[in-house]
């Protein structure tokens, strides 16, 4: 009792510091600060190195692209570059002209600053982008504010893909360039360069990495598209600042979001915590469609995968709309193609939708039957004489034999609970049809050495959080020459007319005609279903309604650069 | 044996075990599946680009060769550069673990004064109410789950009462402030540091409690509490001046042990109260195959293991003279 009493003074001096500090600490906030919670910090503020979401996220407000997207249309739009490049299908050669634009330090952005980056790029084969650049033969500054791209054949890519890559300034870069061409590894040394300042032209410019803590910006007094207006929307940026904050878990950002210590939560919420937000005051809460691929994959030079009737089967048997009600409560699109249906432009629409809308009866009758008709036997099938759906015994290949048991490899629970209780649902439904399936949770690591590296697997589930919006991808994902330890055909699909027609699409230069060719190829990918698309997942992010305005909602979310530009205090 | 020779030999044998952990945990990591590349890579990067940067990495040379360079750095002082932050791993780890110890070590040294002075009383009066509720109690923090407590005593203190911030290490806005003085960070950090602190006090205390009673109830049974009792001194001079010094050996051990594994931060903590210390990196480096940075992390923490076992050992010496090695 003693010790209690002797004690409590101390405690109540403790609480009190705690709350005239909290007083002191919310009275110091900034109004103009659009403060946004991410879930870790960035790993680093090199453009040549950086990989992970945080990094990419910091960096997109300080280096600019030439072109960038529409958020409505998602068609190309001149950003740094002032209008849309002239083609020159004689020479191979595009030519654009930069707005006038400076740098954060007041500098003029140039035509050498482009040619300087795209050298940079080639000369040292930056492993992040040399594939984007690499069939650019050379790049001219023609004066201060037009450049001359150079291509070493036609690629339907260079607008879609290169040119939406950062410009970065020859005069902070050449130096450090010149530093890491003295070491042994001249690229090893230039991707760990560490960059505290990083000079930009983008609407905000780094003021201070609080290691560990957060990351500060203030408004860059020189971006270009401060009162420009660009495609109907004028530009701010309407913020003084940009403060990041970083949250271990999506709990306590969530928290923070209510409490008004962030303004928003640039973060993907599980579906799980919308019913919380939409409940609480001032918090809004926007659902976007995203560009992101989650499928089931086989692998296609093996028994029994290599036979298309047994993937079609499969394909048949998952029912996309239970897994997207149950497994994403409704927080997700069904996939019918590779693209998804949000990428209005490239997406064919009339594609074969295996068992879409089907009831599990009717899918297992039918799954039976393409089996049946291709040779496929039951000791006892899964289907009777009066066309009832009963329990059946294993299936038995087209030779007669017992098809040995298979695995669905999927990412652990941990790491993403959709996919591990996407593997236990489809294996569940092979299993009523008497195919061995067994799902099997492995570390994401040791997934992708297996399945892309070693090709030693059955199927697999796996997905793209992020796709690019041009549909190149089709041809990383099923060009025969892609097939190889390592590469991206990971399912080992060769079909000598999908590689004819991929070569001739990335090589069109009219995007009408290749988009009739990205059709044709999603075609013959969804009738051979080496992949099988599954869903694509919402993009949920949450904003703290009452303190700004005018976020523009775009494929893949509300954290995009017009929203940056475009939010208002409120 | 003298303590110099303790010391001296005691030190070869941290050189050799210290060794033999490097050895095993370069395997670990080097033969576990999974690389480094594969999360950094978009469908659009070529094969090629990716097998350019497993070789800027150094990881396309033979695993011995890798090893061999890895050692020949290790005791040049380089322990090499995070796959992920491109930096020197020194750095990372220089630049964090000062956070985790001032977190860790605070939390260790109250919650091991608070369970040496509740543990010596309860076990004085063994056996009465206060020794059932106080030990129960005692089993029932040490045993709560650590990210379910602390995400309570966030939703609680922080977000409801306003008490403690939700997270972090500082206000970003109040130390942007520049009329913001050094006090006033100070207290800043301890604002931060108290609610952790508390979860970590409230499960690590019990331990301690529990290990301070059970030795002092061995101790109570000693013929030397008995001849005290017999030269007629008082129950409280028996109780801190003859029995708890006694008990304190085991407490000491647990306390010198805590505190070389606290290094590690336990990175739930820092997670969920989203403390810039050694274990989220932790975390971070294995889950993304960043082998330089775990291995350093690891092998860190392995060597403050060893070096505090050593310690313990000599501590050990000092508080009881009957001990010689």
């Amino acid at each position: 009792m003693n010790f209690s009493a002797r004690y409590l003074p101390a405690t109540l001096l403790m609480f009190s510091l705690s709350l005239l500090l909290l007083v002191a600490s919310t009275a110091g906030a900034a109004q103009t600060t659009l403060r946004i919670g991410i879930s870790e910090e960035p790993r680093t503020l090199n453009v040549w190195k950086a990989s992970d979401a945080n990094s990419n996220k910091l960096l997109s407000l300080i280096y600019q692209p030439l072109y960038t997207q529409d958020p409505e249309t998602l068609e190309l739009t001149p950003w740094l570059a002032e209008s849309m490049p002239n083609w020159d299908p004689e020479k191979n050669a595009y030519t654009m002209k930069l707005r006038e634009a400076k740098w954060a330090d007041g500098s003029p952005v140039t035509a050498d600053d482009v040619v300087f980056t795209v050298r940079t790029i080639k000369k040292y084969k930056v492993p992040k982008y040399h594939s984007e650049w690499e069939f650019v033969e050379k790049v001219k500054a023609v004066d201060d504010r037009t450049v001359r791209f150079f291509l070493r054949e036609p690629k339907a890519t260079f607008l879609t893909r290169t040119l939406i890559n950062y410009v970065v300034p020859k005069k902070q870069w050449a130096p450090l360039i010149k530093k890491a061409e003295k070491q042994e590894k001249p690229l090893s040394a230039l991707l760990n360069t560490r960059v505290e300042d990083p000079l930009g032209c983008g609407p905000f410019v780094l003021k201070q990495w609080k290691e560990g803590n957060y990351l500060y910006l203030k408004k860059n007094p020189h971006f270009f598209g401060q009162g420009r207006t660009i495609n109907n929307r004028r530009l701010g940026p309407h913020t003084d600042a940009v403060l990041f904050k970083v949250y271990g878990t999506a709990d306590v950002a969530i928290m923070a979001l209510k409490k008004k210590n962030i303004d928003f939560l640039w973060w993907s919420i599980q579906p799980g915590y919308i019913e919380n937000l939409e409940k609480a005051e001032n918090i809004r809460v926007f659902v976007n469609e995203k560009s992101a691929l989650y499928y089931m994959g086989f692998n296609v030079r093996k028994a029994p995968f290599s036979d298309p009737a047994l993937r079609q089967s499969t394909a048949i048997l998952i029912d996309k709309e239970f897994i997207i009600s149950r497994v994403l409560q409704g927080y997700a699109s069904s996939m019918e193609s590779i693209i998804p249906s949000e990428n209005r432009f490239w997406y064919a629409g009339d594609l074969p939708a295996w068992g879409r809308g089907l009831s599990r009866s009717e899918r297992i009758k039918k799954a039976y039957q393409r089996l049946a008709e291709n040779g496929y036997t039951w000791k006892r099938p899964p289907v009777n004489e009066a066309g009832e759906v009963v329990s059946s015994s294993r299936i038995l290949l087209p030779g007669g034999e017992k098809m040995e048991k298979f695995t669905i490899l999927t990412p652990p629970a941990d790491y993403d609970p959709n996919r591990a209780t996407c593997g236990v649902m489809i294996q569940e439904w092979l299993n009523e049809l008497g195919i061995p399936a067994s799902a099997r949770p492995m570390s994401f690591g040791a997934l992708l050495e297996t399945v892309k590296r070693k090709h030693d697997f059955d199927a697999f589930i796996l997905g793209y959080g992020r796709l690019s919006l041009d549909p190149d991808y089709l041809r990383s994902f099923f060009h025969s020459d892609n097939d190889k330890p390592g590469g991206w055909n990971m399912s080992g699909y060769h079909n000598p007319d999908f590689d004819r027609l991929a070569e001739k699409s990335i090589a069109e230069m009219d995007t009408l005609n290749r988009r009739e060719m990205i059709y044709r190829m999603q075609e013959m990918v969804m009738n051979n279903v080496p992949y099988i698309p599954l869903y694509n997942p919402s993009a949920i992010e949450a904003v703290a309604a009452d303190r700004f305005s005018g976020w523009v909602q775009m494929v893949g979310g509300i954290g995009n650069i017009w929203s940056i530009c475009q939010v208002k205090p409120q | 044996m003298n303590l110099r020779k303790l010391i001296l030999r005691r030190s070869l044998e941290i050189l050799l075990i210290f060794f033999v952990i490097l050895t095993i945990l370069f395997l670990l990591f080097h033969l576990a599946p999974g690389d480094p590349v594969s999360r950094m890579v978009e469908p659009g990067m070529t094969a090629e680009d990716a097998e350019m940067l497993i070789s800027q990495l150094g990881l396309d040379q033979p695993l011995w060769l890798q090893y061999l360079y890895y050692i020949k750095n290790f005791f040049a002082g380089n322990f090499g550069i995070s796959f992920h932050y491109g930096q020197p791993v020194i750095n990372i780890i220089g630049m964090r673990l000062p956070n985790t110890i001032l977190l860790f070590t605070t939390s260790v040294f109250l919650s091991a004064l608070a369970g040496v002075f509740w543990g010596k009383i309860v076990a004085w009066y063994k056996g009465r109410p206060v020794d059932t509720g106080v030990t129960i109690l005692s089993l029932v923090c040490h045993t709560l789950f650590l990210p379910w407590i602390a995400l309570l005593f966030i939703w609680i203190f922080a977000y409801r009462v306003g008490w403690f911030p939700l997270n972090g290490m500082i206000t970003p806005e109040l130390w942007l402030d520049p009329s913001t003085g050094f006090f006033a960070k100070a207290a800043d950090i301890g604002h931060h540091m108290l609610l952790p602190l508390l979860t970590l006090f409230i499960i690590h205390v019990g331990e301690y409690l529990l290990i301070m009673r059970s030795s002092m109830l061995e101790t109570l049974n000693e013929d030397y509490i008995l001849t005290a009792r017999a030269k007629g001194l008082s129950e409280k001079r028996i109780r801190n001046r003859h029995a708890a010094p006694n008990a304190y050996l085991p407490v000491v051990t647990n306390v010198g042990l805590s505190l070389a594994f606290s290094i590690n931060g336990g990175a739930l903590t820092e997670t969920v109260f989203s403390w810039p210390g050694i274990g989220r990196e932790l975390i971070f480096a294995v889950s993304n195959n960043d082998y330089p940075l775990a291995m350093a992390c690891f092998l860190f923490i392995s060597l403050v293991v060893l070096v505090a076992n050593l310690v313990v050992d000599v501590v050990y010496a000092y508080l009881d003279p009957r001990i010689r090695y």
